[in-house]
């Protein structure tokens, strides 16, 4: 019987990869793989990437595929998997991605991979900077300007440089309203550990923060949570969302997110593939380009205090003109003067 | 810390400890009988999505307990086919079910509330509060103004202690675990224990899931048990397989990881993986025979057939 299993397995197998090398692209149309270390259904970072790659399928009519990886062990098969059966382009959502991408990337030469807040460069290996500091350092200035215990806070999942810097630029944007005001900052060490993040921000709001900002993925529903609770207790409390237009999630304590607009610049980035100026150098996407931003929840705007709208404005053709430069942290490899 | 902000941390540890020290009082039963599952994280994800989709069809947080209570029994009831009935690796076992449980959940949740996710406004397991004991100073309100699955495990582990060693049945599930062909011998029915060790262990694992996402989380993420299984795992050790002790042993975990948020809201600027090891750490200590004796039963993990 074991043997019956196995030659079973066996032409199942063959099955599947004849499978794959007959559908590999006869009529040339682009083929672009997702990779996300995390769900899809986390309402932001993930959740943007997978919606960029419905958006390449729509626009270019591309063959579109996703696969969410569990360990780090699985970046070099999942790679592997897509480069071997006729992948053309391989969005590799995050920073975990850059060491198995350019391991990938020259045993492929003809696939691209194009790997979100990376730091590695390749010939066919770019990294995709989301210079979500800009949103991020407006989202500070809102902060601030909301908060009435003249203290905020931070909560991130894991510190790696991308989230760092946001932090800082918050920080930053904090400041340049309130130069008096503390800012408390958290990493739980996991981006879903729901319970984790609440509490985190739980202890930062008993310390006396009143705007709480995130950097984790699905568990950033118990940083809203936490909040939510709090204001229930009577407290004027708010949090702001990220990575994502987040202010639906919880319409009712987000006073606004600092987006970085994922699908327009995978769409950006897969026209600039197709017409072969991707490759050698990083990609960014800015507030120039419309990808960052920070956007004021509609439903909350009555409760913004005058003014504030006005002067993040200003940051903002500030920041597009290069008067402002926001600060931020460095890790993409032998960069200078990059935008 | 002054004192307002010390009853705040002794909260905190209490709620990050529950989930654990359900979890590991069921796992502590399991284990006891010479079942180790491994498969806990699915059965707690599984416990925290069927709570959140039984409280939602239910309208009711009660109710939801009671769908992911059943959904922790069905994640384990894969577990005991394959690794109890059928006599497979428990380990490889125990990793199919985890990793099973992670991706059926998230295949669930996406199918019912869209791929890119949402926030859900699940009805809530409120916190009761016991009159008098809730009043007793710094530790009253970190205790007794808890969610009533809170109380469930301060009921369970004196509970699980005294059966199992003091009253004859208790006896026999311990035989189970330690010499299951002596027990045969005696007449003990060692798959049939085995069996139902394994899906009360997973019935507690999914009341522990339904915890997480009625009482704390207030909503469903995908992957949102973050290893708590296996941390329930480790609790069991340093517990050293003792109902009172793993319940005490779970809220020391709950402490430390509720110590690290602290510290970092304070502003210490110091490497808060510190904290998150340190609770691992005594476990290794517990497993060397440091903390205490600490001795696994004789037959855990080990697959058993009947020798009739």
């Amino acid at each position: 019987m074991s043997r019956n299993v196995r030659t079973c397995l066996l032409s199942s197998l063959v099955a599947l990869v004849g499978c794959g090398g007959s559908s590999a692209s006869d009529d040339g149309s682009l083929r672009a793989a997702l990779l996300t270390s995390g769900p899809v259904s986390d309402a932001g970072w993930y959740a943007g990437a997978y919606d960029g790659l419905l958006l390449i399928q729509d626009s270019l009519g591309a063959t579109i595929s996703h696969q969410q990886t569990a360990t780090p062990a699985e970046f070099d098969e999942a790679f592997l998997a897509y480069a071997s059966s006729g992948y053309d382009l391989i969005f590799a959502h995050g920073f975990e991605y850059q060491d198995a991408a350019v391991r990938a990337g020259s045993q492929f030469p003809d696939v691209t991979i194009v790997v979100s807040g990376g730091g590695r460069i390749a010939d066919n290996v770019v990294p995709l900077i989301f210079r979500l500091e800009e949103g991020s350092y407006l989202a500070g200035m809102a902060a601030a300007a909301m908060s009435e215990t003249g203290m905020v806070g931070m909560v991130g999942g894991v510190a790696i440089p991308p989230a760092q810097g946001t932090f800082r630029a918050f920080e930053a944007g904090a400041r340049s309203i309130d130069p008096d005001i503390r800012v408390l900052e958290t990493f739980t060490g996991d981006w879903n550990d729901v319970a984790a993040a609440k509490e985190a921000t739980v202890a930062q709001l008993s310390r006396g923060a009143d705007v709480i900002i995130h950097n984790v993925d699905a568990a950033s529903f118990g940083v809203f949570q936490a909040v939510r609770e709090a204001a229930a207790d009577g407290r004027t409390v708010w949090a702001v969302g990220m990575n994502s237009d987040q202010n639906d999630v919880a319409p009712d304590v987000i006073i606004g997110s600092a987006v970085i607009r994922i699908p327009q610049a995978f769409l950006e980035t897969a026209r600039r593939w197709e017409t072969g100026e991707v490759g050698g150098a990083p990609i960014y996407a800015s507030i120039r380009e419309g990808v960052i931003d920070f956007v004021f929840n509609p439903r909350l705007m009555d409760r913004v205090p005058s003014g504030i709208v006005e002067r993040i404005a200003a940051a903002r053709s500030d920041i597009r003109s290069g008067a402002l430069t926001v600060p931020r942290v460095r890790f993409v490899e032998d960069e200078v003067g990059a935008p | 810390m002054s004192q307002a902000e010390l009853v705040l941390f002794l909260e905190a540890s209490v709620r990050l400890g529950i989930p654990l020290a359900l979890a590991a009082l069921g796992e502590t039963i399991s284990e006891r009988s010479g079942v180790i599952n491994i498969g806990l994280e699915g059965s707690i994800i599984g416990g925290a999505l069927g709570g959140a989709l039984g409280a939602l069809a239910f309208e009711s947080a009660g109710l939801g307990v009671v769908t992911g209570a059943a959904a922790g029994v069905l994640a384990a009831s894969v577990f005991a086919v394959f690794a109890v009935w059928l006599g497979a690796d428990q380990i490889i076992t125990g990793t199919a079910v985890t990793i099973g449980g992670l991706g059926m959940t998230g295949a669930i949740y996406q199918a019912r509330f869209g791929v890119t996710g949402t926030e859900l406004s699940l009805p809530t397991l409120a916190a009761v509060r016991v009159p008098l004991l809730a009043d007793i100073p710094i530790v009253g309100s970190a205790l007794f103004d808890q969610a009533p699955t809170a109380y469930l495990a301060y009921l369970l582990a004196p509970t699980l202690w005294y059966f199992l060693f003091h009253t004859p049945y208790g006896l026999e599930l311990r035989a189970v675990g330690e010499a299951p062909d002596a027990a045969e011998a005696a007449g003990v029915r060692v798959l049939l224990v085995r069996l139902a060790t394994t899906l009360f262990g997973g019935l507690l694992a999914g009341i522990a899931g339904a915890h997480l996402a009625l009482a704390h989380a207030g909503t469903f993420a995908e992957n949102m048990s973050a290893g708590k299984g296996f941390i329930a795992i480790a609790v069991v050790v340093l517990g050293r397989w003792n109902p009172v002790l793993v319940l005490l042993a779970a809220l020391f975990f709950g402490a430390a990881s509720a110590l690290q948020f602290f510290l970092q809201a304070l502003g210490l600027d110091l490497a808060y993986q510190i904290f998150l090891a340190l609770p691992y750490l005594l476990t290794l200590a517990a497993l060397a025979g440091w903390v205490g004796r600490a001795r696994a039963p004789a037959a855990l993990a080990l697959p058993w057939e009947s020798k009739r």
